[in-house]
């Protein structure tokens, strides 16, 4: 399973920036039609691996879980998200495996981290021996970086 | 919070107590047990396989509609609100207890021996589904029967903390609040692992329910920390399909007839009632 470095973005904890009461990393459209898994977040520690502690020196910012979807058990198409604009007549619920939107608090990591410039480091974690193997299980479209003051 | 009352026709009567697992008396616990092994007896609607299978596997899997959504709460206490009747028609009287697993950071004694009483426990592990097994043998999630667990396997995601508890207390949105809550939710789910490792076979694990009734509790704690905060109106009048509820029937668990407490101890008074259980 790939490990996830973004690109460096502007690091709003950075020396001569407005104070804040709330940092928060929102993740958009993340797949959870996979297995189950957690994924490690670290901020300027491109390096992190599995064996990277959950420190606050090692750059560990926090973590989302995945409760996973575990694959398509219907027939084809069973787990197709529909695309293209909804019918505004349409009141079923939007499709089950719909992409998430998964916000994790990092506060006081990001507090720690006085660089100029921010890296995120994303480690998926795949749980115990029982669970799936994860195979470019971590997908997701954007991630922000928001603060509030 | 020692009555409910559904409506200003109906008197108010005691309300039940869901209950810590590791404080129910032995005669509390012998009651569960036997709800539950008498449900898991039971293939029609009335029994464990269907009630479980709800959530996850066979299809269709309901709480897609409820995971990653605002109505994650709502919808999982109209789930355990149900499945508690269900029991209550096995064993009159019988609540769901809840696991507290910032302090029990274990798989509870009640779930994790093998035998109690001397006959097989029913909180250990169920049988699953056959028709769910070869669903999700279809999808590629093969999981046999009886349920697994694996706690706190390599890797797993840490039990949340007193803190983790204490910080999702103090967010005063809701749906801020249901956000994180569902994260810690999610985090327990694959610290337990095997089958409460993922949705399609998580709810045959027996301690599924406990650890909803956790959640639902820590939902009733902020509920009563935050009486002026509240699920956003627009979503009040949502359906939580296959249950026949709204989010708002389910905002005061009172008018459902429970509460959450440590212990509950009863005795008779001078009527012919009998004493709480």
């Amino acid at each position: 399973m790939s490990v996830f470095v973004s690109e460096p973005v502007h690091n709003p904890a950075a020396a001569g920036e407005p104070e804040f009461t709330r940092a928060d990393l929102v993740f958009y459209g993340v797949d959870h039609s996979g297995p189950s898994f957690e994924a490690r977040i670290f901020l300027n520690s491109p390096g992190a691996d599995l064996s990277t502690p959950r420190d606050p020196e090692a750059g560990y910012a926090g973590s989302f879980t995945i409760f996973g979807h575990a694959g398509c058990a219907g027939d084809v198409g069973h787990c197709d998200v529909p695309t293209g604009a909804a019918d505004p007549f349409d009141v079923r619920p939007p499709h089950a495996l719909t992409p998430q939107t998964k916000t994790v608090i990092i506060t006081d990591a990001l507090r720690l981290v006085t660089d100029p410039e921010l890296t995120i480091t994303i480690v998926p974690v795949k749980p115990g021996a029982l669970s799936a193997e994860l195979v470019d299980t971590l997908q997701f479209d954007e991630f922000r970086l928001l603060t509030y003051l | 919070m020692s009555t409910g009352a559904v409506s200003p026709q109906h008197p108010a009567v005691p309300l039940r107590h869901r209950l810590n697992i590791d404080k129910m008396t032995p005669e509390q616990l012998a009651a569960f047990r036997a709800a539950m092994s008498s449900a898991m007896g039971i293939s029609d609607e009335r029994g464990y396989n269907y009630q479980a299978g709800i959530h996850g596997l066979p299809l269709p899997i309901s709480c897609d509609v409820a995971h990653g959504r605002p109505i994650f709460l709502p919808w999982h206490r109209a789930y355990l609100y149900f499945f508690e009747l269900a029991l209550r028609d096995q064993q009159a009287g019988v609540t769901l207890p809840w696991w507290d697993w910032t302090t029990d950071r274990h798989i509870p004694h009640a779930y994790s021996e093998r035998d109690a009483d001397g006959h097989p426990n029913p909180l250990f592990c169920a049988k699953v589904d056959p028709i769910a097994i070869e669903q999700g043998a279809q999808g590629g999630d093969r999981k046999g029967s009886p349920t697994r667990r694996e706690p706190g396997a390599d890797g797993a995601p840490p039990l949340p903390s007193p803190k983790d508890i204490r910080d999702v207390l103090a967010l005063g949105d809701f749906l801020d609040f249901t956000h994180q809550l569902e994260q810690l939710h999610n985090n327990v789910h694959v610290w337990v692992g095997g089958h409460m490792g993922d949705i399609p076979f998580a709810a045959f694990d027996p301690i599924f329910w406990a650890h909803h009734a956790m959640i639902d509790r820590v939902w009733r704690m902020w509920q009563l920390r935050h009486p002026s905060a509240g699920v956003p109106h627009r979503l009040l009048a949502e359906a939580l399909p296959p249950f026949n509820m709204t989010v708002r029937e389910t905002l005061d668990s009172n008018t459902l007839g429970y509460d959450y407490a440590v212990r509950s101890a009863g005795a008779a008074g001078t009527g012919s009632g009998t004493g709480t259980v």
